[in-house]
């Protein structure tokens, strides 16, 4: 009988000690370790953020990322947030994924102003953190940003959401987003079709 | 009308509505269309049917598109030298070289219209019959 | 009392991108009939009035309901030889691969996780007895676990019933089942004996990490129902429970495209299976 009878032994697991010294060894096995050892301690927050600064390999990053989300705090979204504005496409992803998986409750600060953030590609990532929110909250923030958003691609967004999420109540403000963006056939399709979806789902009033 | 020897176009981006805006015009042109949601997404619907045309989106999530085109490009599959039409909203000099280092034949900078997509899927892999 | 209100095709759409964003899975236009009476089924179940309490129910996850949800479109019962087109994918290629280049002595690890009672390590016992000429050569090491241990008490017990078979044949269920009478099978004690049974919650690393490296894991129909950052913990356990070079194999609605990164996306004529890179990093 070629299969092993139980009671094999399992390779012994591999332990490290003093995490935080070891996210900056030169082995990228040892900084994974460390990583994952300091995951979710908020004690941790400090080292961790300083070791995602300097990181280049993606899925020590991962880890990291995962490290930070875990603490599940507003300070530990503070300190990912930074990141979406990376040059990096790979680690503005590695960025919104790990804020994504956050406690909404983490979120709402950061995603306020995110959502009113300088540079439009922040505010296109915000939109799709909002995804994450109850449909009437989610609703309420991106009417907002719809009715103040000069950037087709931004509402386009916020549409994208809206269509899975929106509540009547968002109705109006697709409209007005609309005929301020005539001349964008993506932008008047997209907010076209989130509203479709929202009106479908309104509950018919008589019998 | 799409038909059993048209084109593929592999649509890849996470929004929902720009890949059903693409699709609504590629298909009205006689192309064939798949969609995914990111870079990963993409490599598996490769991995089982290929494309003659990739559209892409830049930031996508688990898998961007930047590094879906490297680590599609050095595949050793025939699948590695399908043409890539990146489409993002980084308008950027610098994100168009990095489209390019990344392996994308195009750039161009959403939103673009219905018109000028399928225009461009033309040039990139024939109008479909 | 009014019947549950037919789903429209937006409301379908809404649900269908929903369901797509968060598993990859597609319901195709020719599913539609069915999709609607799952969906009117669930909101029966849950005594929604309207596909939009329905839906922020299934968006919030409220009492679990993505899980039923996903249940009531996908087989949640474990039987012999699921998904067999993995088991061939296992003997005619991923074992080739981690064989190459490795000493005789050394064992392969293959790891059911989650394997509920037991007819998913057992499967790879049996296929790998019946399907790989090496077997012979090579110690190997199978081991199923899951957070059940009520479902690991059945596993190590090995009585089936009918319908966990129904994917054998006759011969097989002769060669290595003991019949009991009543419909159940008992599995014989050589293949009982060839697989080690350990409980495992995947998401705590403390659990996971004890079990070493793995050449192959098979971690099917579990990471579906996980919210994102569950899997994404899931995931990095994994990681680290796969040799460098190893593969995990995932139920075939699952797609690592919506789990993570960190494997590599690998075809085979039987498969889709996801490699933990060789080269350490980068
Ligand atoms: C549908 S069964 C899958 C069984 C088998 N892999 C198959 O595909 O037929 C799901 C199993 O996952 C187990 N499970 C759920 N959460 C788990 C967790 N966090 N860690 C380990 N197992 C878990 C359940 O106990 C159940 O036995």
């Amino acid at each position: 009988m070629p299969l092993i009878r139980k009671g094999g032994d399992a390779p012994a697991p591999t332990g490290g000690d003093e995490p935080a010294g070891k996210l900056r060894s030169t082995s990228p096995d040892e900084r994974w370790a460390a990583a994952r050892a300091l995951s979710g301690r908020p004690e941790a927050l400090a080292s961790l953020t300083a070791a995602l600064a300097t990181e280049q390999d993606p899925r020590v990053r991962e880890a990291l990322l995962t490290g930070l989300a875990r603490i599940g705090t507003p300070q530990g979204a503070a300190a990912i947030v930074p990141l979406i504005r990376s040059d990096d496409a790979s680690l503005r992803t590695g960025a919104i994924d790990a804020l994504r998986v956050m406690p909404a409750a983490a979120l709402a600060g950061p995603l306020d102003s995110l959502l009113s953030d300088p540079e439009t590609d922040v505010r296109i990532l915000a939109c799709d953190l909002a995804r994450a929110l109850p449909a009437p909250q989610a609703t309420r923030l991106l009417c907002g940003l719809l009715a103040r958003e000069p950037e087709a691609n931004v509402c386009a967004a916020a549409a994208d959401v809206l269509a899975e999420c929106g509540e009547p109540d968002a109705l109006p403000a697709l409209a007005a987003c609309a005929e301020r963006f005539v001349q964008v056939p993506f932008l008047v399709f997209a907010l076209r079709v989130a509203g479709d979806r929202i009106r479908a789902q309104t509950p018919v009033q008589d019998g | 009308m799409a038909e059993a020897s048209s084109k593929r176009v592999l649509v890849v981006d996470d929004a929902s509505l720009v890949r059903l805006y693409y699709r609504d015009a590629l298909e009205r042109a006689g192309y064939q269309v798949d969609e995914a949601l990111n870079g990963l997404e993409a490599l598996e619907k490769l991995h089982a049917a290929p494309a003659d045309l990739l559209i892409v989106d830049v930031n996508m999530p688990q898998m961007d598109g930047f590094t879906f085109l490297k680590v599609l490009r050095r595949q050793a599959l025939p699948v590695a030298a399908i043409p890539a039409l990146v489409i993002s909203t980084e308008a950027g000099a610098q994100d168009r070289e990095a489209a390019r280092q990344a392996g994308g034949n195009f750039y161009l900078v959403k939103p673009v219209s219905q018109e000028t997509l399928v225009e461009y899927a033309a040039m990139f892999c024939g109008a479909a019959p | 009392m009014a019947d549950a209100q037919p789903v429209t095709e937006e409301e379908l759409r809404r649900l269908s991108e929903f369901l797509y964003r968060r598993t990859g899975m597609i319901f195709t236009e020719t599913k539609r009939y069915y999709v609607q009476r799952r969906i009117t089924d669930r909101m029966e179940a849950t005594g929604a009035t309207s596909f939009a309490s329905y839906f922020a129910r299934l968006r919030s996850d409220a009492a679990g309901e993505v899980e039923q949800f996903i249940n009531a479109f996908t087989v949640n019962e474990t039987y012999f030889y699921r998904e067999d087109h993995q088991l061939r994918c296992l003997t005619q290629d991923l074992l080739a691969e981690r064989v190459e280049r490795r000493p005789r002595d050394r064992a392969i690890r293959i790891w059911s996780v989650p394997c509920s009672t037991g007819e998913e390590p057992y499967s790879i016992a049996l296929w790998l007895l019946e399907n790989w000429a090496q077997v012979d050569a090579y110690d190997i090491e199978i081991v199923g676990s899951d957070i059940d241990t009520r479902a690991l008490k059945a596993a190590s017990e090995g009585v089936f019933g009918k319908r966990a078979l129904m994917r054998l044949s006759p011969e097989l269920i002769g060669r290595y089942f003991e019949e009991l009478g009543d419909e159940q099978w008992r599995i014989l004690d050589d293949i009982r004996g060839s697989v080690r049974f350990t409980a495992a919650n995947l998401v705590e690393t403390a659990e996971t990490r004890p079990h070493g490296q793995f050449d192959v894991i098979f971690c099917r129909n579990v990471l579906i129902y996980f919210d994102d950052a569950s899997r994404r913990v899931a995931a990095e356990n994994l990681y680290e429970n796969l040799a460098p070079g190893g593969f995990i194999c995932l139920g075939h609605t699952e797609s690592m495209s919506r789990i993570s990164p960190l494997f590599e996306v690998r075809r085979f004529d039987d498969a889709i299976v996801y490699q933990r890179p060789r080269a350490a990093h980068g």
